[in-house]
């Protein structure tokens, strides 16, 4: 592991003669790697061998024993969407039906989150894939976010953002043609 | 323009009352202009009408002022030097404000006016009203001015049966008297030749003369002398004074002069003096006419006169010093036109004769001895679209070498007045026939010859691949040329001061620009000359006098073919109906150019009631006109054998309507396959109850964009948009005010169904109304409460379409449902017109004609008849006005700020390319022109935007973020090296 290091840098010229006079310095301990406070506070101590590190190295080793967690985990990754429903409609409540920005923003929001949970669903599946109960989970998943978009659907509805009155469809009516020709006036 | 002025304190009251805040908030879309946009988009034009009298205002050189009363009842001042308008007095119309005779002495200019009602005086200087009396009763006969001692201190007013005299300094009356025998004897002159003595000439037709003569100084009848005058029929129109008061007629009948003197003590007798002995003749059918001078009306007249005896002969004659012979100075053949004119102790005569066809020559004959008078030739040109020269003032004066100088002032036919100084500078021509204009219609200019260029590309076949392409390219590099031109020329006249940059528009640099905001207005008149005036700036582009059209003839202009189908030039037809016969004529031009087409015009032999223009083309692009005759006959135009086959194809559904006001009917037609036409209903109002006096239907080239109106919650109420629907207005024929009424009839052109009937009880007319979209909205007065009400009548078809695709009018089984409202106007108006944009998207505004001269724009939002009387959510909702009975007038509305029109007669709203943008042209005396945002600019920058600053904050935005950017590029760098 090769540190980055350079003459300019006023951190490097306060170090010990070593780096004054080399041009360049490898440095290879573990520790030294982690960040500056580290290496400063290991400084003037005595050089490790390459490779060496002072801390035990975690465990990275999956426990695959432990069911019952992965089963919750997903459980949690599930419910997520129904979770935030309440809070929504709590938004929703004291956001209020007026047109003005803030309200948009939300609704938008509200949208957008359960649309794009949605269409990321693969990605949430590879998530619940070692859960037993993955389909269960899945349509609970989706079944939320579904009634987070409905939850959408109404806000916009009852802020009028809903073309489903016929007024809404009134600028694209065509004038209609005219079939007979007619002219005339006073007798001049 | 559109702002609102009256924020600060509309702001603090939205808080108070929401309802206030929707009023004001429409106050703020109402338009004002700022200080600096005043003519900017807009102009006027002042006339005076046709020029019956003219006087000058000193025999000096440097005089500027010239004196005219018009037909128009208009006293104006003209400057002699640029030909605007130094004051104009504006009397009332018709026969009240009618100027009699003008008579102008030294600082004072006299008028009878409306028949011998009242006497004025005006200070010629400022303008302004010395004194004004009433006289009495009896209609106008003669007036002159009395003189003694060089000095005029009195004039003397002949009516029917008295005469009076009256101070000049303050117009008090010094007596009156009854003239004697006034129900037998005809007075008709009064005469003063500088003495104690007032004579009064009257006469029993082919009978005798009678002279009365009264005392200056108290009335009294000093002498009354009757003369035998069988041959004499008027001594108005046949009878001068010459000389040391000689009267001197001339007969027709019996091809002599004859001469009286007037002051003779003795019982006089006429002398006749044949014209055979001068070896003088009248041409044939011509009634002579005899010109004289009286150059100081305290002075008898001169001994010279003309005598008019063909119209292009005159001769000077001249009465020799005892009055007993008369002898010719010279003979004018041809001359149109004489006149006198005095200058100093000099009287000199101007004489108009023709040089060639396109000139005339004017030359100052010495009055005493008929001699040419050297280096006074003024050469009048003759406009080939302009009439003959009708009348001719001259104004003389004395130059520093004693010599006598002129300028004149002819009028022609064409009522305009042209102004030329020696040697024959036109110094300024006036079109006063625009005092009268009868209709209008606005025309899109042609594109430029480069946009023409590429049209004409795009419209010819293609004749292979690679001419195409040199096509393409030479009409590209035409384009590159004119721009670079245009650039050429933006930075040539960026270093010229502004003052210096001439706009000159002529009809070669026509050509419309990117918003189509220019366009041509082809203007009609009543004397029947057609203008072509530049909407932008007010010049005359051309000009056409139609000789021969009658004065009370009825126009209708119609556009056939537009701008659009280059390479046909557009076509504009004139319909000219004579009233007497009921003949018509068409008259076809080219509006831009206003050149007459030479295209063969169909023979009309009987009487055309109406016409009507049908959207069927023919293979030129040309609409069709159909002329509809007296036996109901119809006459197409153009007639090419394309557009009678779909005449043919169309005829089962061409209808058309006839209004005949005489009696009280309306009738339907429906056209035949042979042209002929069968009446297929017929509405009669009786005319011994009521009187149709107008019918409207709706423009044809106006667009609706919505269907219909969307209500509070959100549903629709659709339109009734029938488009042969009429609003036949009619008034009552008792004018009781307790009995009085006027009715509204809606009815559809095609099947005669009466769609409504409104009757407003005790309300009288004139009736002003616009019928447009789905509305009709009209102004009355209201004679129980003795005030002007606008009344708005909405058509609705309800909440669902019968039939949204196809609009027929023989298949509507229900009836709209109609809403009506009426408001109070606290004024009454004179005319009034709906704005018109492209689309239909923008609002519409009402266009009122006030008689002050003013036009006001009204939001048609103030004319709804949904308007509220009870505020609830829904009408807030559709920010409905609460109902309330008064209507305002607002300053800020009015669209012509101080440039008031005088007498306006008409408004015309045309479309521009901008949708936001709709033109006005208002006509009465004057013509005003101008643009109208009824939604404010929305599709356009305001023109006060401020480019600088937005393109130096984006540039410096712009350079900020590069920097900013090569800055943080290094700063990572480094950050990297670290």
């Amino acid at each position: 592991m090769a540190s980055p290091g350079g003459q300019g840098s006023g951190a490097l010229s306060t170090r010990g003669g070593v780096a004054r006079r080399m041009k360049w310095a490898l440095e290879l301990s573990l520790g030294n790697t982690r960040g500056r406070g580290d290496r400063q506070s290991n400084q003037g101590d005595v050089m490790y061998p390459i490779g060496y590190s002072d801390k035990p190295v975690p465990d990275t080793s999956i426990q695959e024993t432990d069911k019952n967690l992965v089963e919750k985990r997903c459980w949690d990754v599930a419910l997520g969407p129904l979770k935030q429903i309440p809070m929504n409609l709590f938004i929703m409540y004291m956001s209020g039906n007026t047109i003005s920005i803030f309200p948009i923003m939300m609704v938008c929001m509200m949208a957008w989150r359960p649309i794009q949970a949605l269409m990321s669903m693969s990605a949430t599946f590879k998530l619940l894939e070692n859960s037993n109960q993955q389909w269960l989970q899945g349509l609970v998943y989706s079944v939320g976010n579904l009634l987070g978009s409905a939850l959408a659907i109404y806000k916009c509805q009852s802020m009028g953002l809903l073309p489903t009155h016929s007024s809404d469809w009134l600028a694209f009516i065509e004038p209609p043609q005219r079939v007979e020709i007619m002219g005339g006036g006073m007798v001049l | 323009m559109g702002h609102c002025i009256s924020m600060k304190p509309s702001a603090k009251m939205a808080k108070l009352v929401p309802l206030l805040a929707v009023f004001f908030y429409l106050v703020c879309v109402s338009e004002a202009v700022f200080e600096d946009q005043v003519g900017k988009f807009d102009w006027r034009r002042q006339y005076v009408g046709k020029v019956l009298f003219a006087s000058f205002d000193s025999p000096s050189q440097s005089s500027k002022k010239l004196f005219v009363a018009t037909d128009k009842n208009i006293f104006a001042s003209l400057n002699s030097r640029t030909g605007d308008l130094f004051w104009r007095h504006v009397d009332k119309m018709g026969p009240e404000g009618a100027v009699d005779t003008l008579l102008v002495n030294a600082q004072d200019a006299l008028m009878v006016i409306g028949d011998g009602r009242l006497l004025r005086s005006w200070d010629t200087n400022v303008g302004g009203l010395n004194w004004e009396v009433v006289l009495d009763t009896g209609s106008f006969q003669a007036a002159c001015f009395v003189g003694i001692q060089d000095t005029v201190k009195h004039v003397a007013v002949l009516k029917k049966t008295a005469i009076s005299l009256h101070y000049l300094s303050n117009g008090h009356q010094k007596w009156v008297e009854n003239l004697p025998d006034s129900d037998t004897v005809k007075y008709q002159a009064v005469y003063s030749g500088g003495g104690e003595e007032v004579f009064v000439l009257g006469m029993v037709p082919h009978s005798h003369l009678t002279i009365t003569v009264y005392s200056l100084e108290d009335g009294e009848i000093i002498r009354q002398r009757s003369v035998e005058a069988p041959w004499l029929s008027s001594v108005e129109s046949s009878c001068v004074v010459v000389g040391r008061g000689v009267l001197m007629c001339v007969d027709n009948y019996t091809q002599a002069l004859y001469t009286l003197a007037i002051q003779a003590e003795d019982s006089p007798q006429f002398r006749q003096v044949l014209l055979q002995s001068l070896d003088l003749e009248v041409s044939q059918d011509f009634q002579p006419v005899l010109v004289s001078t009286q150059p100081h009306p305290a002075r008898s007249p001169l001994p010279e006169f003309f005598l008019q005896l063909g119209p292009d002969h005159h001769i000077l004659l001249q009465l020799s010093e005892d009055g007993s012979t008369i002898a010719p100075l010279r003979d004018f053949q041809p001359a149109f036109l004489v006149s006198f004119a005095t200058t100093g102790e000099k009287t000199v005569a101007a004489v108009m004769a023709p040089k060639n066809t396109t000139a005339c020559a004017v030359n100052l004959f010495s009055a005493d001895s008929g001699r040419r008078l050297l280096d006074t030739t003024v050469i009048f040109p003759l406009d080939a679209n302009g009439g003959k020269p009708q009348k001719l003032y001259v104004h003389a004066f004395l130059k520093k070498d004693d010599s006598v100088g002129y300028r004149v002032l002819v009028q022609t036919e064409d009522h305009a007045l042209t102004f030329i100084q020696q040697p024959g500078r036109v110094v300024w021509t006036r079109e006063e026939a625009l005092a009268d204009v009868v209709t209008m219609e606005m025309v899109d200019l042609p594109l430029t010859g480069t946009q023409a260029e590429l049209e004409g590309e795009f419209g010819k076949k293609a004749d292979g691949l690679l001419p195409m392409v040199m096509k393409r390219l030479s009409s590209q590099v035409i384009l590159l040329q004119a721009w670079m031109a245009h650039l050429w020329k933006l930075f040539y006249e960026a270093r010229k001061p502004r003052s210096q940059i001439k706009n000159e528009v002529t009809i070669e640099t026509l050509s419309r620009d990117e918003f189509n905001l220019q366009k041509m207005m082809v203007m009609v008149t009543a004397s029947g000359k057609l203008f072509g005036i530049d909407s932008k700036s007010g010049t005359i582009l051309w000009k056409h006098y139609l000789e021969n059209v009658q004065p009370n003839a009825a126009f209708k202009l119609i556009v056939q073919r537009t701008t659009a189908h280059f390479p046909h030039p557009p076509q504009c037809t004139l319909l000219i109906k004579d009233k007497d016969t009921g003949l018509a004529t068409l008259h076809v031009f080219n509006p831009i150019f206003g050149r007459k087409s030479q295209i063969s015009l169909p023979a009309l032999p009987r009487p055309i009631l109406q016409s009507l223009l049908l959207p069927v083309i023919d293979q030129d692009y040309a609409k069709c006109l159909l002329l509809v005759d007296d036996q109901y006959k119809v006459t197409a135009f153009p007639s090419t054998k394309n557009v009678m086959q779909q005449l043919q194809e169309m005829a089962s559904s061409i209808f058309f309507y006839l209004v005949d006001s005489e009696q009280g009917t309306l009738s339907g037609f429906r056209l035949r396959k042979d042209l002929s036409s069968e009446l297929i209903w017929e509405v009669v109002l009786p005319t011994e109850v009521q009187k149709i006096v107008a019918v409207k239907g709706k423009r044809p080239s106006e667009h609706v964009h919505s269907q219909g109106r969307v209500m509070g919650d959100r549903s629709v109420l659709y339109k009734y948009l029938n488009p042969n629907l009429l609003a036949v207005v009619t008034e009552s024929t008792d004018t009781h005010p307790e009995r009085a009424f006027v009715g509204m009839f809606l009815v559809d052109g095609v099947t005669g169904r009466i769609i409504h009937e409104a009757v407003q009880r005790k309300a009288r007319g004139p009736i002003h109304f616009v019928h447009s979209e789905n509305w009709v909205v009209y102004e009355y007065w209201n004679t129980k409460s003795r005030r002007n009400e606008f009344s708005v009548l909405e058509l609705f078809e309800g909440t669902e379409l019968y039939n949204s695709t196809v609009f027929s009018s023989l298949d509507r089984p229900h009836l709209p449902q109609v809403l009506q409202q009426s408001y109070i106007f606290p004024s009454p108006i004179t005319t009034m017109e709906a704005t018109l944009t492209e689309k239909g998207i923008t609002s519409r505004h009402l266009l009122v004609g006030l008689p002050s001269g003013a036009i006001l724009s009204l939001p048609k939002m103030f004319l709804d008849p949904r308007r509220p009387e009870v505020v609830n959510e829904h009408s807030r909702e559709e920010n409905l006005i609460p109902y309330a009975p008064e209507m305002p007038i607002r300053t800020e509305w009015f669209i012509n700020y101080n440039q008031t029109i005088s007498r306006l007669k008409g408004i015309y709203t045309a479309p521009s390319g901008l949708e936001s943008t709709c033109l006005v042209v208002a006509y009465g005396l004057d013509i005003y022109q101008t643009r109208v945002y009824p939604s404010k600019q929305f599709d356009v920058l305001k023109d006060d935007y401020d480019y600088v600053l937005i393109s130096s904050v984006l540039f410096a935005l712009f350079f900020a973020t590069m920097i900013s950017k090569r800055l943080a590029e290094v700063k990572l760098l480094n950050r990297a090296w670290r």
